[in-house]
């Protein structure tokens, strides 16, 4: 990723070709096209959450009020305390990233297991978070004992569970894959397209992260100053 | 060895990674879905035949056009040409030997698959009712049918589309031969990518609509309800925000098929191709501005009615500016008219029709009239099945020797083209008058007074029939019994004819390198 | 890349993220009206180009990739814009809630 390449690929440069006459790092070459097409899966992703943000944005123009009472009953400091475990957990995957593009086998291992450790925490809290959830009786269609303003109240916890739901689905899904490609490298050392993987993992994981950076004041932060 | 001996079993089909048999997968699979939308199209057309509902009850009718619609759209349509045509042709056309993840593509199709099983598995047990747009409330509170199913079948085959889409634009980034600039594109390739910035843009939109439809209608609880201060119209925004882009999905790679055909027929390189780039590119990104037009009188606001109308109009530049360089590419042309070239204007024809027709639905105070009658039915049937059924059949003939090795009989073509063309327009141009005249749709019984134009549609609509059981029938005969083609048959310009046909599995022996414009066409020079 | 750099700047960053947090925890529990939600989000717009910019590399990355980047958060800004377009400016009538029959 030098200066040089710091312009949209539009000439005719094939690439296949070009490694083919040597002019061009295989290795290099796969990376920039894992990177590319993950980006583009980050797009659709980011899209796929889009639609969820605009209902949400439906209900807060609509019910200011509303939201605002509701997201008193959310726990604003076990959702703190997650937000600080997910953004270190991104730091831990970008050192991971980092000690495998040196090719620092035991060290991106070892990295790895940390950002995944992070990633169950923040499953653990979100779990407990939850139970507490389900015992105020704060989950709409299944146990939804919220007396005042129901109406409003009912919709934003139910934004709240699908977000959050799907958000804490991503992230087990990270937590899986990172920990499969953790257990790859226990021994082998570590060829080329393993640093790309490990590359486009980081990148998964960086954006679940930044989903939960938006969903945190949207759920958590509305009305602390009551 | 062609792609095609390489393996004779099963298990060699299913677990391939080569591009060129996902895409024959995918035919195969979508052509099981025409027929099984076209099926529900016909009993539709045989009850319409009376003004009484006799063959079918108002539930059964429901259920008929909601099964038409989802088959239709989601199982033939959107997956038809990119999935298809798209995954044979792409990489050969800009001289690459795979897609960029071949591993993602068969997946994308095992998706399909998945899908294609729970929206069976929906009609087997008893159908849907809501049509294929799924409003809500309908959908969530007061249909008794199997919503969830079919959601999850579109939800599920929505993931093969964005996986498609993926794979096609890594592909034309990372992968073009030396050479293959991006001015050097041949349309087709260029319309596949733009159509896939929108799968992947769009789908997902829609992903998450069905999320909170199916989660809503399961929990009783859900954004989409009024009666919990929810919004209907949210699920509309969100639904046409993926739906009406899904229409570019579906005419767009259309718009690459036709414009390859006639260049190659009119022997003449295509009029203005830059403007076609760019008119390709503009058609994909106008599309994402205009999905309220679909929600009129749905009690949006009419300001907001009026911004989508004036950026509707606006989609109709691009799109003229295809149709006029169309033509122009066929004026002084030396045109030879085969099977594909017959489908190819027999598109250009349609799809003006349709796009003309548009612009009434775009002007607000002629869809108040409009809206939910036969007129948008016949509108969208010109776009869908005149515009895209006809250039994905005229790929099909196109490039039938490349992808099969064997000539189709070229009369069989002709007639079946013709057939097509006919049957198509007597079906669908009565309806356009019923709706003018204010037959409703989606209902199984009528006024007797539109009974005669309801006749011409459903007699139409038998010859629609034979002209596309006709394709099956030659063009399968034409696998065991057609003469062997060679490489070029049509003495056409792209890549892919470099090669033999059918390719070997790694498409080209020696990586071709590109030094010229695309459809380098000599306009004196006719067919061998 | 030099070893110890870019791990620097991670670090940074990360500490910068973790101080956004405090701010954005801060400035939540203070009446600030219409300012709450929007220094709200736009700490967390800040948090999220800072993940982005250095953990993702796109400071560094070929315009390409910035390119998909951004395609998505303006598709999505069509979608709020627009829909927002109809929200702005509709009148809403509330009907009485018919109950579904059959249930």
């Amino acid at each position: 990723m030098s200066a040089s390449s710091r312009e949209i690929d539009a000439g005719g440069r094939g690439e296949p070709d070009r490694h083919a006459r040597g002019d061009v790092d295989p290795r290099a070459w796969r990376e920039e096209t894992a990177s590319l097409g993950m980006w583009v899966f980050l797009a659709t992703e980011l899209m796929f959450f889009g639609g969820l943000f605009l209902a949400y944005l439906y209900l807060r123009t609509h019910d200011p009020e509303g939201v605002a009472a509701a997201s008193t009953h959310t726990h604003e400091w076990l959702g703190t305390i997650n937000t600080a475990i997910l953004l270190t957990s991104s730091f831990a995957m970008a050192l991971a990233v980092h000690a495998a593009k040196d090719a620092r086998r035991k060290a991106a291992q070892r990295l790895l297991v940390v950002t995944a450790a992070f990633g169950l925490a923040f499953l653990v809290v979100k779990g407990i978070e939850y139970g507490m959830e389900w015992r105020d009786g704060l989950v709409p269609g299944l146990r939804f004992t919220l007396a005042e303003n129901t109406r409003t109240a009912t919709l934003f916890f139910f934004l709240y569970f699908v977000a959050t739901g799907i958000h804490a689905v991503h992230l087990a899904i990270g937590v899986a894959t990172v920990l499969w490609i953790a257990w790859r490298l226990r021994a082998a050392a570590l060829p080329g397209w393993r640093v790309d993987e490990i590359d486009v993992l980081g990148l998964y994981w960086h954006f679940v992260d930044a989903v939960w950076i938006f969903l945190y004041p949207l759920f958590y932060l509305v009305n602390l100053n009551a | 060895m062609s792609y095609l001996e390489e393996g004779f079993t099963l298990r060699s089909w299913l677990t391939t990674r080569d591009h060129k048999r996902i895409g024959i997968l995918y035919a195969l699979a979508i052509t099981v879905f025409f027929f099984l939308g076209g099926a529900a199209a016909a009993i539709i057309r045989l009850e319409l035949l009376t003004p009484q509902g006799d063959l079918v009850s108002a539930d059964t009718y429901n259920k008929l056009f909601t099964i038409h619609g989802v088959v239709m759209v989601w199982f033939f349509l959107i997956p038809s040409i990119p999935s298809t045509l798209g995954n044979f042709l792409l990489p050969m056309m800009i001289g690459a030997r795979e897609v960029a993840f071949p591993r993602l593509n068969i997946i994308s199709w095992y998706i399909y698959v998945l899908g294609a099983t729970f929206t069976v598995g929906a009609v087997i047990a008893g159908g849907v009712d809501t049509g294929w747009t799924f409003y809500t409330p309908l959908s969530t509170l007061f249909s008794n049918t199997h919503v969830v199913a079919a959601v999850m079948g579109v939800f599920i085959v929505g993931f093969s589309s964005i996986l498609t889409g993926l794979n096609f634009i890594v592909t034309v980034h990372r992968m073009r031969a030396p050479g293959m600039t991006w001015f050097r594109m041949p349309l087709f390739v260029w319309a596949n990518y733009a159509t896939s910035l929108i799968l992947v843009l769009a789908t997902p939109v829609l992903a998450m609509t069905l999320v909170l439809l199916a989660t809503e209608r399961l929990l009783h609880v859900g954004i989409f309800d009024p009666a919990l201060g929810g919004d209907p119209l949210l699920f509309q925004h969100l639904f046409w925000f993926y739906s009406h882009p899904a229409v570019y999905i579906m005419v767009l790679p259309a718009m690459g098929v036709a414009s390859e055909i006639i260049t190659c027929f009119a022997r003449k390189r295509i009029f203005g191709y830059k403007f076609m780039c760019y008119a390709i590119l503009g058609i994909a990104g106008f599309g994402f501005l205009v999905w309220g037009h679909h929600m009129f009188v749905s009690g949006q606001s009419a300001y907001a009615g009026m911004v989508f109308s004036m950026l509707s109009f606006m989609v109709a530049v691009p799109s003229a500016i295809k149709v006029f360089n169309w033509t122009a590419t066929l004026y002084k042309g030396s045109i030879e008219f085969t099977a594909p070239m017959l489908y190819a204007l027999g598109f250009v024809g349609l799809f003006t029709i349709g796009g003309m027709t548009g612009l009434y639905l775009a002007a607000i105070a002629l869809d108040v009239h409009l809206t939910d009658t036969y007129f948008v039915i016949a509108h969208f049937h010109y776009i869908m099945v005149g515009g895209s059924v006809m250039a994905y059949l005229g790929g099909i003939h196109f490039w039938w020797p490349k992808i099969t090795g064997r000539l189709y009989s070229e009369a069989w073509g002709r007639v079946g083209a013709i057939t097509i063309f006919a049957g198509f327009n007597l079906t669908f141009f009565p309806q356009y008058l019923l709706g003018f005249l204010g037959m409703p749709r989606r209902y199984h019984s009528y006024p007797p007074e539109f009974q005669l134009l309801n006749i011409l549609s459903s007699a139409g609509a038998a010859v629609l029939a034979v002209g596309y059981l006709l394709p099956l029938i030659y063009l399968g005969w034409s696998l065991f019994l057609g003469k062997r083609a060679s490489p070029n048959p049509w003495h056409a310009r792209g890549l892919e004819w470099k090669t033999a046909s059918p390719p070997p599995k790694e498409n080209f022996h020696e990586t071709p390198e590109v030094d010229a414009v695309p459809y380098a066409y000599n306009p004196e020079e006719k067919l061998a | 890349m030099k070893a110890g750099r870019p791990i620097r700047a991670y670090a940074i960053t990360w500490a910068a993220l973790l101080l956004l947090l405090a701010l954005t925890f801060g400035l939540a529990h203070l009446k600030l009206g219409a300012f709450n939600p929007v220094a709200s989000l736009v700490i967390a717009a800040v948090k999220a180009a800072l993940v982005a910019l250095f953990f993702m590399h796109l400071r560094r990355a070929r315009a390409l990739l910035v390119l998909f980047a951004l395609v998505a958060p303006f598709a999505l800004a069509i979608l709020f814009a627009l829909s927002g377009a109809d929200y702005a400016t509709r009148e809403v009538h509330p009907a009485p809630w018919v109950a579904p029959r059959g249930e």
